[in-house]
């Protein structure tokens, strides 16, 4: 399973991150950073993102992303809280790309698993897959860091029969990333 | 997508129906039917049965059953029933406060007054000199022992022999109740799907207040496990958790194996029973009840009786 994880990681990251040498820098966006999040009454799961757009993705309006957050990184972090991992892609619509202030819809499919550490529970659902929608706003000032805000609802939860307990419906999440390519461009400008 | 769905269906009952339900006469939310230990305390609590006990009385053990959230000492009605005639242990049936009265009583009732009237028969107990008392509990009453013992209740007293939670909730089933905040006042009152004789034992409506109410306590049992709660000296603690539970998510179990231990830092028991029902020891009034079922039932009744008087 950390195998698969790791895939998914390498994959991911380092598919955004060859789409962005492949294409001039100014014409396409990498941002990368953390994504702190927060289930309604549960948990809170933090970790990584990144997401790349260009030109020819709905003129930097569609952005293709990747994120992995955990509550190893959140409230299990030093407490008995349960171990659990999220692997998202996603894609993100912004409706007002020139704005300051740009309404975002997000589309996230991922997997979803627990880490019950005991052989006690091992018949207990502890995967899933994820799908969840998201909406917010993402503040984008002509500078590399961006701040985006957003509430999402996991389509697939626990119910006590099926699927892992822990997975809860509503979540809000907040990503501070930082746009890599933009100081390129910057400097290439200047050359 | 079934939580979804729940909540577009609550969302469009609430905002289409008034807010106060249709309660009969035939229901113990309509405040003519009462739980039977409001009329007869002494045929349910061993304070009132035994107040003075001699000392050989004294030495015996005491199970102190308590119900779940919207139930009545109903619940625990088949063990006493499965323990008629022994003579070996006494048990006492609270009805937890806010219970087994009427729907305004329910609606205005705090997870501490569910709590208190537990806390009254263990006092009431102690101070009669019991020396030898168990918590048994289903559903909720689970989480109110666990959180009697991480807010340190139990600290300046005699410490129960056992903790045995059935089917104890920490995480709910039904994920909807963790936006009852949100929700619930649009809501107003949820009804439970129960049979017409449930309905004389169950609240079949249960107040958005008492929902968040009950998700207030599940929250705060939740953090006291994750920082860690450890249990009295010589104080043991067994979870039997149905290994699907449409009430309970059985994900509670984990929670509390992670989260509680042993005074002498080892772990507690779990066992993990094969059943589909929440609170599988009651099988009464239940439309559809296999051998298992009973098999389970009986297994469970025999255990706690042998880790009560071991």
């Amino acid at each position: 399973m950390k195998t698969y994880r790791l895939m998914f990681l390498f994959v991911g990251f380092s598919t955004l991150a060859s789409l962005g040498q492949d294409r001039p820098s100014k014409d396409a966006v990498l941002d990368v950073g953390i994504r702190l999040q927060k289930s309604i009454n549960l948990y809170a799961e933090n970790g990584i993102t990144a997401q790349y757009s260009n030109q020819k993705l709905a003129s930097k309006r569609l952005l293709l992303g990747v994120s992995y957050v955990t509550s190893r990184l959140g409230t299990a972090l030093n407490a008995n809280a349960i171990k659990q991992d999220n692997f998202l892609t996603s894609a993100t619509y912004l409706f007002q790309p020139k704005w300051l202030v740009q309404p975002l819809v997000k589309a996230n499919v991922g997997y979803f698993t627990a880490d019950y550490e005991s052989e006690l529970f091992k018949e207990l659902p502890h995967t899933s897959l994820l799908a969840s929608p998201e909406f917010g706003l993402c503040y984008c000032p002509r500078f590399p860091l961006k701040v985006t805000a957003s509430i999402g609802y996991n389509l697939l939860t626990g119910n006590g029969i099926v699927g892992p307990g822990t997975l809860y419906p509503v979540f809000v999440q907040t990503s501070l990333t930082w746009d890599v390519l933009m100081k390129t461009t910057k400097k290439k400008s200047t050359n | 997508m079934k939580t979804a769905f729940s909540l577009f269906v609550f969302a469009i009952i609430g905002l289409s129906c008034s807010r106060e339900p249709t309660i009969t006469n035939e229901m113990v939310d309509g405040g003519t039917l009462f739980d039977p230990s409001i009329y007869k305390p002494e045929l349910y609590l061993v304070s009132k049965a035994v107040p003075v006990p001699t000392a050989e009385q004294a030495k015996k053990p005491v199970i102190i059953a308590c119900h779940g959230y919207s139930a009545t000492t109903f619940e625990w009605d088949e063990f006493r029933a499965w323990a008629n005639g022994r003579a070996d242990f006494y048990l006492s049936q609270v009805l937890l406060n806010g219970h087994g009265r009427s729907y305004e009583e329910f609606k205005k009732s705090t997870w501490q007054d569910w709590q208190s009237a537990i806390m009254a028969e263990y006092d009431a107990l102690t101070k009669a000199g019991y020396q030898h008392i168990s918590l048994l509990s289903s559903s909720t009453s689970g989480a109110l022992l666990l959180e009697l013992v991480a807010s340190g209740y139990f600290a300046n007293r005699m410490a129960p022999r056992n903790l045995l939670l059935v089917d104890p909730i920490i995480i709910p089933s039904d994920k909807s109740l963790s936006l009852v905040k949100a929700l619930g006042p649009m809501l107003g009152y949820v009804e439970a799907k129960q049979g017409a004789a449930e309905d004389k034992v169950y609240y079949h409506f249960r107040p958005q207040e008492t929902l968040q109410q009950l998700q207030s306590l599940l929250t705060v049992v939740r953090r006291d496990l994750e920082k860690g709660i450890t249990l009295p000296s010589n104080c043991n603690l067994k979870v039997y958790k149905s290994k699907k539970d449409p009430s309970a998510d059985p994900v509670s179990a984990v929670l509390i194996y992670k989260g509680a231990t042993l005074s002498n830092g080892q772990p507690i028991d779990v066992e993990l029973i094969d059943s589909e029902l929440h609170v599988y020891t009651r099988l009464n009034l239940r439309e559809v009840v296999t051998n298992q079922d009973r098999q389970n039932q009986t297994a469970t009744f025999t255990n706690i009786v042998f880790r009560v008087l071991r």
